[in-house]
């Protein structure tokens, strides 16, 4: 819907966004050639996830969590048994959290897939759809679907099932796959190797407005490797931080508009921040593998990207290194480790973050002595990323004036569509209050 | 292409009368003697079609459908690569209207750009109204699952030769 108000002013308001998960609209105010209202307006219904979750066992956040989210289930999963863990005081060996990175890669493949082929690439290529996009260029998105499948069938190899892995639990998984079984991967995971290959050089052809975002980047940085399931929080503000100080450094809070809580770093002084693949890309880029780091610059990216809409490239670069990952970690396979440990309760909190496709989720328990949760705070990747969508589109907006009402309706939902919105992970909480007299 | 009759019931069991594609196909499953030519899956996201239905010409798929019929109300519609294809638009109003969920109209249109898409694919619907998390089905919904397994195998019958 779009009107002009007696004053001169003019307003653009999206009902219902397409192509983005869950239900949100988007509203613009313009005077005089300037933005001066943006709002990205949240309503799918509050999920109340944090409310429920107390009362239950320590045992159960990575089920319930997972819950929250049909595309990044393992996000859930890894960030509840990490916060679990570290509440518990258990540390987990190295094959377990290699199997834990191996299943995340099956993630971040299918969403990462989903999201280059099925979603972003026909705003590119001035599709309405992936449906549209599929009669003119049917090679194209067969490679998407086939790289969508090869991540569902490594998470249904190591997870159990493609959607909700059912073998996570708290200090590992409920069985080891066999070598054999993961060997067997192979051929598939080497088709979606060239195919994320050639998934780089498809989208790097791609035009791209121009754009800079000069927000704060925050990402994980594991020890080694490129961030997944684990790290300590950076940003591109020079800090740095344990995954325990999360809630020092970002609060969130309530505005009339959404449903979903926003979030600040450092109380907001230096401006938005934005998490997500551009900020894992441009605080870890010397971590990539050679293969996806090569990828990267023979489609022109640098060490650092800041424009909002080539992070499809960086996404199809990511896509490289998870299937090289996982290609790595079936390779040094061996049987016989045991697939969890024991994760006994105590009273204490915890903390757990990992890299969702769409950027940092961060989870924080508190225990009582025998494990019941008595609190619980989950941060999704979305809800963080608010408040950077709204400064790209003002921004944007300003500069497109001269669009109709229908093409600039069609560029901000792009603009939107750049951060791969989750909005049934970002309504999982709201503050709800009820007056009675 | 196989000779069996593919029957998929789409949905998801813990969100009320969602889940009755899953019952009717298992009440089918049941029904079904070994070699009977047909095949019975459950799954919930009709993506999986595309791969599910590869090697079959003639699926019958049984899902939820939301048209403002009484509750229970059976509907029955061709949408196989011999019949014409849907309206433009109808893929943005089906499944959970998102873009993770993309719905069953959206993965057959899907499928007939790919060239992917059974000649014979009928879909029967069930009239829903309750779809929260966490209930079963509706009373209305589990009175008409007789009815809807029987739809079902007459479409399987339309299908066996002689």
């Amino acid at each position: 819907m779009n009107h002009k108000l007696t004053d001169g002013g003019h307003v653009m308001h999206v009902g219902t966004l397409a192509r983005v998960e869950g239900e949100g609209a988007m509203h613009i105010e313009m005077r005089d050639g300037r933005v001066t209202d943006v709002q990205l307006r949240i309503y799918e219904p509050p999920r109340f996830y944090e409310g429920f979750l107390r009362g239950r066992a320590w045992t159960e956040p990575p089920d319930i969590t997972a819950r929250i989210c049909g595309i990044c289930p393992v996000a859930y999963q890894m960030s509840a048994c990490w916060a679990i863990e570290d509440a518990c005081g258990v540390s987990v060996p190295e094959a377990i959290r290699q199997l834990r990175r191996l299943l995340y890669c099956g993630e971040w493949i299918e969403s990462h897939a989903l999201h280059v082929y099925l979603l972003h690439a026909p705003d590119f290529l001035g599709y309405d759809g992936a449906i549209e996009l599929a009669a003119d260029h049917p090679a194209v998105v067969e490679t998407g679907l086939r790289l969508k499948k090869a991540g569902n069938q490594l998470m249904t190899v190591v997870g159990g099932r493609s959607i909700h892995p059912i073998n996570v639990r708290v200090g590992g998984f409920h069985r080891m796959p066999r070598v054999s079984e993961l060997r067997a991967l192979r051929p598939v995971l080497e088709q979606a190797l060239e195919d994320a290959l050639a998934t780089v050089r498809l989208v790097s052809g791609f035009d791209f407005p121009d754009m800079e975002q000069p927000y704060e980047y925050v990402a994980l940085r594991p020890e080694v490797g490129y961030p997944i399931e684990e790290g300590r929080v950076v940003t591109s503000g020079s800090h740095d931080f344990e995954v325990r100080d999360f809630p020092a450094h970002i609060d969130e809070f309530q505005v009339p508009h959404s449903h979903a809580l926003h979030a600040r770093l450092d109380g907001g002084a230096r401006g938005p921040y934005v998490v997500g693949p551009l900020a894992r890309y441009t605080l870890n880029h010397d971590r990539l593998g050679d293969l996806a780091r090569n990828a990267a610059s023979e489609a022109g990216l640098g060490p650092v990207c800041r424009n909002p809409f080539r992070s499809i490239i960086v996404r199809a670069v990511e896509l490289v290194e998870a299937v090289a990952e996982a290609l790595r970690i079936i390779d040094g396979w061996s049987d016989g480790s045991a697939p969890s440990v024991a994760v006994p309760p105590r009273a204490g909190e915890g903390y757990g973050a990992s890299e969702a496709p769409r950027g940092i989720l961060f989870h924080r328990y508190v225990l009582d002595e025998d494990g019941t949760i008595l609190d619980a705070q989950i941060v999704p990747p979305t809800s963080q990323n608010q408040a950077g969508i709204e400064a790209d589109l003002k921004a944007l907006v300003e500069t497109w004036t001269d669009l109709d009402d229908h093409a600039l309706q069609h560029r901000c939902e792009h603009a939107i569509r750049n951060y791969d919105p989750c909005i049934s992970c970002a309504t999982h909480f709201l503050d709800l209050t009820v007056g009675r007299s | 292409m196989t000779g069996a009759t593919l029957v998929v019931g789409l949905g998801h069991g813990d969100r009320g009368d969602d889940g009755v594609g899953p019952a009717v196909a298992r009440a089918v499953a049941a029904g079904s003697a070994a070699g009977s030519g047909v095949l019975v899956r459950t799954q919930e996201d009709p993506t999986a079609l595309l791969d599910l239905w590869e090697g079959h010409d003639h699926v019958v798929v049984v899902d939820a459908v939301v048209t403002g019929s009484p509750v229970g109300t059976l509907h029955r519609l061709d949408l196989g690569a011999d019949a014409p294809p849907l309206p433009p638009g109808t893929w943005a109003e089906t499944g959970l209207a998102g873009t993770h969920a993309f719905g069953l109209a959206a993965t057959v249109e899907l499928g007939r750009a790919l060239h992917r898409l059974p000649a014979r694919v009928v879909v029967v619907g069930v009239e829903v109204r309750h779809l929260e998390v966490g209930t079963t089905l509706s009373p209305p919904v589990t009175a008409a699952l007789e009815a809807a397994e029987e739809l079902v195998w007459r479409e399987v019958a339309a299908d066996v030769p002689g």
